[in-house]
This record gives C-alpha cells, sequence and structure tokens, in this order.
C-alpha cells in the first residue's frame, strides 16, 4: 500500500531508519512500515551498506521459554506493557521505544543483549495472536513470560527459582570467572528445546 | 543541619527533580513516563509549569519527588549480595521495576 502524504511517508522512513539501525530484519520493517519491498531494501543498503540477510525468520516460541532468554524477554514486555500503558503509541514506535529501554537496562547490568529486535518483534506478534502471556510469579510477583496454554496458578518464576546450571553457558565459561552469562547470539538462536513450563537451559 | 540549610538543600533537591522532570517529558513523553512513573495528569501539569511557578514549587518545606517503589522484593534484591552474584538479583529488580507502572494503571 502507497502513502500519499509526503509527511506519512517521511515519517515511515523514519521508524523504518530506526528498526535498520536496532538490526531489523527485512521482514519486520515490511510488516511495521507502509513502505514497499523496493524502498526498504533500498534503505537497508544505504544504512548497513550491505543486502539484508535472507531465509525465514526464527518461528518458534518455545525459545521464550528456555531460561536465559526468558528472563530477557520477560524484561521487555515489562518495559514494553509500561510504555504502552502510559501513554498511546503505534506499534511500531512502542517497539522502537521498549527495545531501546531494554538495551539500555541490559548495558547498566554490563549484560549481553540476548534479545534482537527481531525476536522482540516476534514476541509482540506473538502476545496479538494469543501463543504468549503473561503470569504473575506467585514469590516474587513479577510478571513473566509464559505459554498461553500452560498451568500458571502456582507459577514461580526461573528467578526465584534458578534452575542448577542456569547462565552456565559455554561462553560463560570461557572467560572464566566471568559471572556474565554471555552467550553467542547464534548458538541460543539455532537452538530449540523441548515444549513445557520445567525452565531447561540449553548448552 | 540548621533548618535554613536544611530547607535550601530541599529547594535545591526540588529544583532539580522538577527540571529534569519537565526536560524530560519535552523531549519524549512516553520514555518520560515511563522513566519517572508518574500519572498522565501530573505529568501535564508539571510539564505546562512556567519558570516561576517551578521556582516557586520548589521552595516548599515538602520534598516534591519520593520513592516509588514500596516494595520489600524490589528493595531486598537491589541491596542484597546473592550467592549468584549481582547480576541474576539486578535482572530480577529490573524485571520487577519495570512492571510495577503496569501494575498501577491495569
Amino acid at each position: 500500500m502507497r502513502q500519499k502524504s509526503v509527511v506519512g511517508e517521511a515519517r515511515q522512513v523514519r521508524v523504518a531508519t530506526d528498526l535498520i539501525r536496532l538490526g531489523a530484519r527485512l521482514q519486520v520493517l515490511e510488516s511495521e512500515t507502509k513502505l514497499s519491498r523496493e524502498r526498504l531494501l533500498r534503505l537497508y543498503k544505504e544504512l548497513v551498506g550491505k543486502s539484508p540477510p535472507k531465509g525465514m525468520l526464527p518461528f518458534s516460541t518455545d525459545w521464550f521459554m528456555t531460561w536465559q532468554p526468558n528472563v530477557h524477554a520477560s524484561l521487555f514486555m515489562n518495559i514494553h506493557r509500561a510504555l504502552t500503558g502510559a501513554s498511546a503509541l503505534e506499534d511500531a514506535d512502542a517497539l522502537v521505544g521498549a527495545y531501546r529501554l531494554y538495551l539500555e537496562q541490559i548495558g547498566i547490568l554490563r549484560l549481553e543483549p540476548v534479545l534482537s529486535v527481531t525476536r522482540a518483534w516476534r514476541l509482540l506478534k506473538f502476545f496479538d495472536c494469543g501463543l504468549l502471556t503473561m503470569a504473575p510469579c506467585r514469590r516474587c510477583g513479577g510478571h513473566f513470560v509464559v505459554h498461553a496454554y500452560d498451568l500458571v496458578k502456582n507459577y514461580v518464576c526461573g528467578l526465584c527459582h534458578m534452575p542448577s546450571r542456569a547462565g552456565k553457558t559455554r561462553a560463560a565459561g570461557k572467560t572464566g570467572t566471568d559471572p556474565d552469562f554471555r552467550k553467542e547470539r547464534a548458538a541460543v538462536d539455532g537452538h530449540s528445546v523441548k515444549s513445557g513450563s520445567v525452565p531447561v537451559f540449553p548448552n | 543541619m540548621k533548618p535554613e540549610q536544611l530547607r535550601e538543600e530541599i529547594r535545591e533537591t526540588n529544583l532539580a527533580y522538577l527540571m529534569l522532570a519537565q526536560h524530560m517529558l519535552r523531549q519524549d513523553r512516553a520514555q518520560a513516563l515511563y522513566r519517572l512513573g508518574l500519572s498522565e495528569e501530573v505529568a501535564s501539569i508539571i510539564e505546562s509549569l512556567t519558570t516561576a511557578q517551578l521556582l516557586r514549587l520548589a521552595a516548599s518545606s515538602m520534598l516534591m519527588c519520593r520513592f516509588r517503589f514500596d516494595d520489600d522484593m524490589v528493595w531486598s534484591l537491589l541491596t542484597s549480595h546473592s550467592r549468584d552474584g549481582a547480576v541474576p538479583a539486578g535482572m530480577h529488580a529490573s524485571i520487577l521495576m519495570a512492571g510495577r507502572p503496569a501494575l498501577a494503571a491495569a
């Protein structure tokens, strides 16, 4: 669909620019802006200097259930909800705003971002279509990402009840005593584990 | 601390807080509401204050800002030294703190 208004189009380009700068894949841009595919491709090449990566996006809800991604996804969703709850925002603006605040908070904690902006967008889509939802933890009262059909009456979050090997990844092991649970994003993205409410950390 | 000195400190804190809040609200309203944890109404009032009003407000004998987390969990996480290091506790506190305004709005 073509935008007729020049101001409207300038806004769309700004949103697309923000998303590309944050590392979004082309599919995210196509969904969140009304710009044509060719224009988005041109914009992407201009900003990044190369063609966007091809191939399918990660599509599994299970990734968000593993320990570390769940914690990061929950932080992002809490920020997103607080932002959209306080003021009326366009979807794309809320995504960009919440993702920036997520990166900021992760930076303060001196962690590596685990959730990419494409994953964050995917997460919001899973919420929209009702596959994922938030459940309050019985112990701390915080809200965490869970499968929509899980039994959550006595839900205890992964941070109140830490699995024994939580955060002990190969990447963190390499750096010796570094307590940061660093992880190569590729390793996380390539992984899928069995579904279920038990927090399992893949290694 | 003498009473005059105390009042002066309160005035300076108030002024710094109100000016920062106003600046944040004018720059990016949505983000400011999240960071400040203020309601839409209070935010609008602060945003519309003139400099003279701001100075008069700041000169009050009471502090204009207060703690926004009144929950033991957040405090114990922020001040604890857990056995797994500060990172999980910091992350946990961040999640709980980010979730608070959403709860108030619901």
